[in-house]
């Protein structure tokens, strides 16, 4: 991964994924960021994606139906238009040959010049007859007339003939018959007039009937086809069947009126959706054994919808897109806000928990101090009495030892002294007295201290203030002290030879920074944070009292400054105090300082 | 025990260990300097001195504390010639004494 790419992504990702601070831990008010992410991130897309989904949901549901219905009246409309065209193909033909025997008697039909004639007239008038025949009550043929010698056959035992004998109207399936051509056979049944009946046939090819269906289909998507009653395909079909083949879909339920639904292609690799619609064709006259079939696949008939629905998935998917991406970048935003606000809050936090320890401790202090005071001082007086004893009455003047060990005790009590006045004066707070105070002047003035020691030790001292420095309003007493504290602590922790550096420079407007830096021991990590605790002294022995550098703290405090350390072992310390420039006097401080 | 060394050093003392004793030496003799313990049993150092004074307004009050805690200051400094913390140096006492006496 480049730099770029990584710092690219970690804008992104948010900042609690890189903890650094354990110790903060407890000053957070939200302990798991990365759960407020992902619940964030979480209900915030659910309530954007949600409503989107459900509503492409709706309007494809919508869209499907109103694609359904229309495509259910399309089909129903062509199915009734083509039916009424095929029942008028049929019925005409009847009424021709009903018209036929009303108006011509017996004796003149089977005269086979008239029949002939005849069926020139109905073959000009309607087209696709073949030919014609007529058949007397016995069931054999008394006349014909058309293309093939077929006089004198005997129909009695035809299905046909008994039919028509029965209903006085027959309408025939399609059938090869002898011929091998596929026609139809209309029959009209009539009387003589001595009472008995004949019937008038008429054999029709299919071509008309086809060419009429053929009209209606609408489209390369759509099919019209005939079947009859027991499924079988009457007129050839693309995809459901073969003339005079089993029909591939089920058998359409009777009824009376014409009918659409939606089906399902179930041969054998194939599975796609049909509008099916059909009519059971029946003429005024006879009942007919075709079942009108309109099929259309409703695949090749959505493509336009298809289409629509394929625009409305991109345009869905780029919203889900831009709300996935919109979302996730302002729910890091904002939890990095927060965390950034929360961990500065524990930072503040920290620190207060610090100051409020070592006020407390200051306090312990003052109250440690007060109640070795007494003992002390009475350590003191009887030491000192004695001691006078021995000088001032000059009996035990000669025994040095003796004032050598009251000496030492004295020299005890002074030091515990020490410890026990500073303590107090940790604890207590002094006026700070403000004045014009010029960094070089103080620096220059605690380094007068340490001359001799720094000439004895051979350490150098350089001192960087800039000329241009203004004037800093602050306690000058205080901040020589600090000073003094501080450089006593570099002197005490360099060996002879090394460098003390005492830097000064302006930090920001109202503040200015002073470093004072060595190239001495250093301190090992885990003491930083001890370090200005009172008592914690990494001197051997009683050299130290462990309070220098906590006064020094408290001292930075009062003048509202700062104070930091930077420490390596063996590379050296720095010490960093940061103070304004000016100090807003405190009236709380208004207070008797000691008198001495 | 500060009084049997102050003693030795040639100054003219007199000890007692009670706010209540102090009024009654003050009563029958005239003293320059009174050495007192802020905190006493009986009556306190801070309220024996103002009896002290109002016995005799010249007398100059030297007070010694164990502890620095705000109302010793406050009084002490506006009070009182001078003001020491315990433990104290015998030579500082002595020089404190003859600059308070004159």
């Amino acid at each position: 991964m480049t730099d770029r790419i990584r710092r690219a992504f970690q804008s992104i990702w948010p900042e609690f994924n890189h903890p650094d601070n354990k110790h903060l831990d407890p000053y957070f008010t939200f302990s798991d960021y990365r759960k407020i992410w992902v619940v964030g991130i979480s209900v915030l897309v659910a309530a954007a994606l949600v409503p989107l989904l459900v509503v492409t949901v709706i309007h494809y549901q919508l869209l499907q139906k109103s694609v359904d219905s229309e495509l259910i009246l399309r089909a129903e409309r062509v199915a009734s238009n083509a039916r009424r065209a095929v029942t008028f193909f049929l019925e005409e033909r009847l009424n021709a040959l009903q018209f036929t025997v009303n108006e011509i008697d017996y004796d003149q039909l089977t005269d086979p010049e008239h029949l002939a004639e005849i069926l020139r007239n109905l073959k000009l008038g309607f087209g696709g007859l073949t030919d014609l025949s007529v058949i007397a009550h016995t069931g054999t043929q008394a006349a014909y007339a058309g293309p093939f010698s077929l006089e004198g056959r005997d129909y009695s035992n035809q299905r046909w003939f008994i039919e028509c004998q029965k209903r006085h109207f027959y309408v025939s399936e399609i059938f090869r018959g002898y011929r091998d051509v596929p026609h139809i056979i209309i029959a009209v049944k009539s009387f003589r007039r001595d009472g008995s009946f004949f019937i008038l046939r008429a054999t029709l090819d299919t071509d008309g009937l086809i060419q009429t269906l053929a009209s209606y289909e609408t489209g390369a998507h759509a099919e019209i086809f005939l079947i009859n009653r027991s499924g079988i395909v009457q007129t050839s079909s693309k995809h459901h069947g073969e003339i005079f083949e089993k029909m591939s879909l089920p058998m359409p339920a009777y009824s009376l009126r014409t009918q659409v639904a939606m089906a399902e292609d179930n041969q054998v690799g194939r599975k796609e959706p049909l509008i099916v619609g059909y009519a059971y064709i029946s003429t005024q006259i006879a009942d007919t054994p075709f079942i009108l079939m309109v099929i259309k696949h409703k695949a090749g008939m959505m493509q336009v919808w298809q289409q629509l629905r394929s625009n409305i998935n991109w345009f869905v998917g780029f919203a889900i897109l831009i709300i996935l991406v919109v979302v996730i970048l302002t729910c890091s935003y904002m939890v990095n806000m927060l965390y950034r606000a929360d961990k500065s809050k524990a930072e503040t936090m920290a620190l207060m928990e610090q100051s409020n320890q070592l006020a407390t401790i200051g306090q312990l202090a003052a109250g440690v101090a007060h109640e070795i005071n007494n003992p002390l001082a009475l350590i003191n007086e009887t030491a000192g009495y004695v001691k006078d004893l021995f000088v001032l009455k000059e009996q035990f003047h000669q025994d040095d030892e003796l004032i050598g060990y009251i000496d030492d005790i004295l020299d005890a009590v002074e030091r515990c002294g020490t410890i026990t006045r500073q303590l107090l004066g940790f604890a207590r707070k002094f006026e700070v007295k403000i004045q014009k105070v010029k960094l070089n002047e103080v620096i220059s003035d605690v380094l007068v201290f340490h001359n001799k020691e720094a000439g004895y030790r051979n350490i150098k001292v350089h001192v960087d203030v800039p000329e241009d420095m203004p004037p800093v309003e602050t306690d000058r007493g205080k901040l020589q002290q600090i000073l003094v504290n501080l450089v006593n602590n570099a002197f005490q922790a360099v060996d002879n030879g090394c460098i003390l550096d005492i830097k000064a420079s302006p930090a920001g407007a109202d503040k200015v920074r002073i470093c004072i830096g060595d190239n001495g021991c250093g301190m090992p990590e885990e003491n930083l944070p001890k370090i200005f605790e009172p008592f914690f002294t990494t001197k051997e022995g009683n050299k130290g009292t462990g309070l220098g550098l906590a006064i020094t703290y408290g001292l930075v405090k009062k003048l509202h400054g700062d104070i930091t350390v930077i420490s390596k072992v063996d590379e050296g310390t720095t010490f960093t105090v940061t103070l304004p420039t000016r100090i807003q006097e405190e009236i709380s401080d208004n207070e008797g300082s000691t008198g001495r | 025990m500060l009084a049997k060394r102050l003693a030795l050093r040639g100054i003219d003392i007199d000890c007692v260990y009670a706010g209540e004793d102090a009024i009654v030496k003050a009563e029958t003799q005239r003293y320059d300097v009174a050495i007192l313990d802020v905190k006493m049993p009986g009556i306190g150092g801070i309220e024996l001195e103002r009896k002290l004074k109002e016995l005799d307004p010249c007398l100059k009050t030297i007070f010694l504390t164990g502890h620095g805690s705000k109302i010793d200051f406050e009084t002490g400094s506006a009070e009182a010639a001078c003001y020491l913390a315990k433990p104290i140096q015998i030579d500082e006492l002595l020089m404190i004494l003859r600059e308070v006496a004159g």
